[in-house]
């Protein structure tokens, strides 16, 4: 790294240190401890339970759409998490604690993703293949909400 | 290449609509600071970055940045799905209702349409990354002010998320600056562009 200069940017490169859990990441906006700073006018809604991706408030919901929500929450979370931390390893290409973490992530996440497919709909089209128990007849990928419309958040 | 995957970065469920905060929001979808310039910033500086790690940064910012785009774009849809006209006209909606409907458009909150002059590609990669940095401060600027003026939790969860990752842009960013100084002469780090000065370059490597 180099020192501080005269006359251009200087960066202190962030060190590994404390992360939060997945759900607290989502709703902070980053995993690290490091870099959580918040704008006084939202700290109101600085709860570490969102209200949104938790599914509060929500009434006469049917046992599918409940359960649904419940994965794709996860799924938000773990996807999430797996986002930050590719950054951070974009920068920290070396760091193993990172990188072993993110082997990790990234199976669960993989694994969620498919359990996805294979009881509601596909997320990417490499999905397909899990869906209606490999069915070959069947083309789901029009299946389930379009992300925008806030039925499956 | 990119893959679609059908699902939003962070949730968004707005239960009412409200053209009016929908006429504010939209800055961060075709305004000079929203997520389209962001994205189109970092995707077209990508591919003549001296360093082989700032184009890969560049490459999951700007991918970053379109599902940024879609959460603010979602965000717009749903405060915006069911007007009547009375609406339209009362929360002052109706000049973008002419020309849009209610469909998305990339504009500014000023209705400024979106275009690429409200970004830089320079092909200098010290210049671009410290566009970079500022592009992302004046983004969480544009947050700070919708939070402070929209204290509906359902719109500022969401927000929030957005403005949070703007800090953390930034300091990968930082740190894509750092890694690119390294490669150069701490004494003068202006003596040729590592971008265009390629042989000059390369003979620092």
């Amino acid at each position: 790294m180099s020192e501080n200069s005269l006359a251009i940017v200087n960066i202190p490169i962030q060190k590994w240190g404390e992360l939060y859990s997945e759900e607290e990441a989502l709703n902070i906006g980053t995993i690290f401890h490091d870099l959580n700073m918040p704008f006084f006018a939202a700290e109101g809604v600085m709860g570490d339970k969102n209200p949104i991706a938790s599914g509060a408030g929500s009434t006469a919901k049917t046992k599918e759409q409940t359960e649904r929500e419940a994965l794709m929450t996860k799924i938000t979370q773990s996807g999430f998490f797996l986002d930050d931390l590719t950054l951070y390893l974009d920068t920290h290409c070396k760091d193993t604690l990172a990188i072993r973490l993110y082997h990790e992530k990234a199976k669960e996440y993989e694994e969620l993703r498919k359990q996805f497919a294979q009881k509601f709909y596909p997320l990417t089209r490499l999905c397909i293949t899990n869906c209606n128990q490999g069915n070959e007849n069947n083309f789901c990928w029009q299946e389930g909400p379009m992300p925008w419309e806030g039925a499956c958040v | 290449m990119w893959i679609y995957e059908k699902r939003l970065q962070y949730p968004v469920k707005i239960t009412k609509n409200c053209p009016k905060t929908a006429q504010l929001i939209i800055s961060q979808y075709g305004g000079p600071d929203g997520e389209l310039s962001a994205s189109m910033r970092y995707l077209s500086q990508r591919y003549s970055m001296p360093l082989k790690e700032v184009g890969g940064l560049l490459t999951d910012i700007g991918t970053e940045e379109l599902a940024h785009m879609e959460i603010i774009c979602a965000m717009v849809y749903q405060l915006t799905n069911n007007l009547s006209i009375e609406q339209v006209k009362e929360a002052g909606f109706d000049a973008y209702y002419v020309d849009h409907t209610t469909a998305l458009w990339p504009q500014a909150a000023s209705a400024l349409p979106f275009t690429a002059i409200e970004f830089q590609s320079k092909g200098d990669a010290i210049t671009d990354l410290t566009e970079n940095l500022a592009a992302e401060q004046k983004a969480r600027t544009v947050y700070d002010n919708l939070l402070r003026m929209i204290p509906d939790p359902e719109i500022q969860e969401p927000l929030k998320f957005l403005r949070s990752r703007e800090v953390v842009h930034f300091q990968r960013f930082g740190e894509a600056l750092e890694k690119t100084k390294d490669k150069l002469d701490s004494k003068n780090f202006y003596y040729f562009n590592p971008e265009f000065d390629k042989k000059m370059f390369q003979g620092k490597l």
